[in-house]
């Protein structure tokens, strides 16, 4: 009675190990895509998750988009199989849309793609100078597109590596009335009151046009106070 | 043998002339009701136009608790399972509506009325199918407020297996067009909607030209307002974006459906109560009400709704189980103005920065708008009759550093009891407010509108039966308001939007001119948690600037006030109430409303279906 007990419990172990070993119909995607959406060659610094790509693969039945977010650094990956894919650079971000205009990839293995994209409005040189209760900001906009308007410029005060337009801690709207693209423009921004005892702050500079709700932003940088 | 032959003989004999007569074999099915029935019994009839009329679209109204708390009206307080109302991003495929089987069954209806009916007059005839066709003119007014222009479908599309679909693949119309067929329609069918003249929940002429008057309005301000925008929102083939010199028409044709309303007297702004606060909660509650043109009803034991189970405040609630779901705004709050006109701002400190004190819990709220108090409920509030239990905590004051330590109690309706001391009085009230904490208040405020006081409302099995009301003479005040003064009418523009503020309790022409700002201003008051404010700010296209996302704006954000007691024995503040702005822990992400919300997400699979229909802007 016993070995036969033992004999069952043997079997529903073995069951157990093998049965499900080639039951899994579909492989794990295998490949991957990345890089950084860029124009003229730099990253371009987005709000995390904010604007995204299509990507999208011919061949099957029934379309349905991969969404392809963009992380603030303007890096982007996607978990993917071998094959050919097609991006769309949708609106919704701060840069022009491209829906006429597919990128066509070809993804084998680790696959690096670096997106074109061109931004409505770019920020150039940012800097900023801690000079004890304020900080001097420098920067200069660049608009890309001949055909939008500068819709706001603001300098972005954080706590946290991510730091944006609805992730802040405070922010100093620029008076667009002194903001010229092209020329150089320098602030002195008093340190916000609520972050004034603190060791360090994360900041960056965004900018907007009025043909998008997103804004480009500058890379994140840490400023200690 | 022989026997058996024989008999079986008579068997088969009786088999082969038994079923001569075919009719025998013709039976009624006892569990089918078949079209002739159906389409030739009014009471038949009656019951699927209930149904119909049930299926009403609507996204954030019909006693919807989790999508009122998804605006800037009011935070999400009831259990933490559903805390993603406090933490979410309105998505592009949010408000996405695309109910074609809806319209099928309508045009089928209109069809098989035609067909079939055949025993009940033709005038009866016609108002069955104006209510449908009404019916069909409301679900195109939510497509097209949602979607953008749609495909217009007004009869039923049939396969006919060949293989070739593509008979069956119908285009968008454009914005406009969809807008201009619900004008045709109403207008087509308001004379013989006539018939239901006495009836508030099934279509009548009033409710068709209520029907007008909204959509001519949205029509009007998306002509207007979106080619206003620095880049405008539109497609190639003006699926999603009406040309600007259409405006005046549209608001026109509002004006006037408005107009007709209130020049014909069936109905009147609601003003029976002297007590203002009440009046404007009963408004909406009483069945008998003068001003409600056509809502959906509720009965008991019949069809009932759990809205007041889900919002009534908690030591209110007759059930075991306490929800407590919507916490409302401070931001709404404070947009009812003082009575004097001013801004309703909420004073808590003085220009010194000192704590203002008062007397009573309430006193904060003097001579605010009524409306408020009819709105909401909040510290010194009654319900029912019953006075509410609303106290944060207690403010001690500290002799050391010379201001209040603010204390709140572990438990709802603990008593400020300390090793050190504590006065033995209440510290926290049963009804809250308290932060990061379920089913109780946790912005300082409870909901009133909509929110029965009838008895056993608030227990499961029992549950409310006040109605839902889809179109009331206060909006199309405000409609008329709006349309007039876009029109450069703003003599009858102040005239409307006077009548209604004077009903609510200010003086007679409290306004002398208009703005947009107090117009849309009025709006948000008069009429927050009746499904407007999401589909205001998306015409106005203000959405994406006043729900911007930015996790420090008080208007993207649901913040709260709580009021505390003062424990300073010996000194006159003692027992007295200062209130404190606070920031709901609970509410997580501002609301953040992007240019690809405002015409949402046609799904794929429908893409995929119909290879004409083009995807709307930002997706």
């Amino acid at each position: 009675m016993k070995i036969r007990n033992l004999y069952i419990v043997g079997l529903l172990a073995g069951l157990l190990f093998t049965s499900c070993e080639n039951y899994d119909n579909f492989d794990e995607p295998n490949a991957m895509l990345s890089g950084r959406v860029v124009y003229e060659g730099e990253a371009v610094g987005v709000r995390n998750n904010g604007a995204r790509f299509e990507l999208w693969q011919d061949g099957y039945e029934l379309n349905k988009s991969i969404e392809v977010y963009i992380a603030q650094d303007g890096t982007y990956s996607a978990s993917l199989f071998n094959g050919e894919y097609k991006m769309v650079r949708i609106a919704g971000a701060p840069w022009e849309a491209a829906l006429q205009d597919t990128l066509v990839i070809n993804v084998n293995g680790g696959t690096t793609y670096d997106v074109p994209v061109t931004p409505y409005f770019t920020i150039e040189n940012a800097s900023f100078e801690n000079q004890g209760t304020t900080i001097n900001t420098s920067f200069t906009v660049n608009q890309v597109v001949e055909e939008t308007g500068l819709q706001s410029v603001n300098v972005y005060f954080g706590t946290k590596y991510l730091t944006d337009s609805n992730y802040n801690a405070s922010v100093y709207h620029v008076d667009l009335e002194t903001v010229t693209p092209g020329t150089a423009n320098s602030i002195a921004i008093d340190v916000p009151e609520n972050l004034s005892d603190r060791e360090y702050v994360f900041m960056r500079i965004g900018v907007r046009s009025n043909s998008s709700n997103e804004y480009y932003y500058t890379p994140v940088e840490k400023i200690y106070l | 043998m022989k026997k058996l032959v024989i008999s079986a003989a008579l068997v088969i004999a009786f088999f082969t002339f038994s079923c001569n007569d075919e009719e025998w074999l013709e039976r009624d099915p006892q569990n089918i009701i078949s079209d002739e029935q159906l389409w030739n019994d009014p009471a038949l009839i009656n019951s699927l136009m209930a149904n119909y009329y049930n299926r009403l679209p609507t996204l954030l109204g019909v006693f919807n608790t989790g999508g009122m708390t998804e605006t800037d009206e009011a935070m999400w307080s009831g259990h933490w399972d559903s805390n993603w109302h406090n933490n979410f991003e309105y998505g592009d495929n949010y408000g996405s509506y695309w109910d074609y089987g809806f319209i099928r069954d309508i045009n089928l209806a209109l069809d098989n009325i035609d067909q079939y009916s055949t025993d009940i007059s033709e005038e009866q005839k016609a108002l069955y199918q104006s209510e449908l066709r009404f019916i069909r003119a409301f679900v195109y007014f939510e497509l097209v407020k949602r979607m953008g222009g749609v495909p217009l479908v007004t009869e039923q599309l049939i396969y006919d297996y060949s293989g070739d679909p593509s008979n069956l693949q119908i285009p968008r119309s454009k914005e406009y067009e969809v807008y201009d067929f619900i004008y045709d329609e109403l207008e087509a069918i308001k004379g013989s909607l006539a018939a239901n003249n006495a009836s508030k929940t099934r279509a009548n002429t009033y409710v068709a030209l209520a029907l007008e008057s909204r959509a001519m309005l949205y029509a009007g301000s998306l002509a207007k307002y979106n080619n206003l925008m620095s880049a405008s929102i539109s497609l190639p083939g003006e699926e999603v974006g009406i040309p600007a010199d259409m405006a005046d028409g549209y608001y026109t044709k509002s004006l006037a459906a408005s107009q007709e309303i209130i020049n014909s007297g069936a109905y009147a702004l609601y003003d029976l109560n002297p007590d203002k606060a009440t009046n404007f909660y009963e408004m909406l509650i009483e069945k008998s009400s003068s001003e409600v043109i056509f809502a959906k009803d509720y009965e008991l034991s019949l069809k009932t709704h759990s809205f007041t189970y889900e919002n009534i405040p908690r030591t209110l609630s007759e059930d075991n189980e306490k929800q407590c779901m919507i916490s409302p705004s401070l931001s709404l709050v404070e947009s009812f103005e003082y009575l004097d006109g001013s801004e309703g701002t909420l004073q808590t400190m003085d220009s010194d920065g000192n704590y203002i004190v008062y007397d009573e819990i309430d006193d904060i709220f003097d001579n605010k708008d009524p409306r408020l108090a009819g709105t909401v409920l909040y510290g010194g509030s009654s319900f029912k009759g019953a006075p509410l239990s609303i106290l944060a905590g207690v403010a001690d004051w500290n002799e050391d550093t010379q201001s209040y330590d603010f204390l709140t109690s572990p438990n709802l309706g603990g008593n400020y009891e300390t090793d050190a001391g504590g006065d033995g009085g209440l510290m926290t009230g049963f009804d809250g407010p308290k932060d990061n904490t379920q089913n109780v208040s946790n912005t300082g405020f409870y909901l009133r509108k909509f929110v029965s006081e009838g008895p056993g409302a608030s227990i499961r099995g029992v549950l409310a039966d006040n109605w839902w009301p889809w179109f009331r003479a206060g909006e199309i005040y405000l409609n008329a308001t709006e349309a007039a003064y876009e029109l450069g009418q703003e003599g009858i523009a102040l005239e409307y939007i006077n009548a209604v503020r004077e009903r609510a309790g200010f003086e007679a022409n409290s306004l002398t001119s208009l703005s947009n700002d107090i117009i849309r201003h009025e709006r948000r008051v008069e009429l927050a948690f009746e499904d407007h404010r999401y589909f205001d700010l998306k015409r106005w296209r203000v959405a994406h600037e006043i729900w911007n996302g930015d996790q420090n704006d008080d208007n993207a954000m649901v913040r709260g006030i709580y009021p505390y007691r003062i424990v300073r024995p010996g000194h006159p503040d003692n027992n007295k109430y200062i209130y404190r702005r606070i920031e709901p822990t609970r509410f997580m992400r501002a609301r953040f409303f992007r240019f690809a919300n405002y015409y949402s997400l046609i799904d794929q699979g429908i893409l995929n279906n119909n290879p004409l229909l083009v995807k709307n802007p930002f997706h």
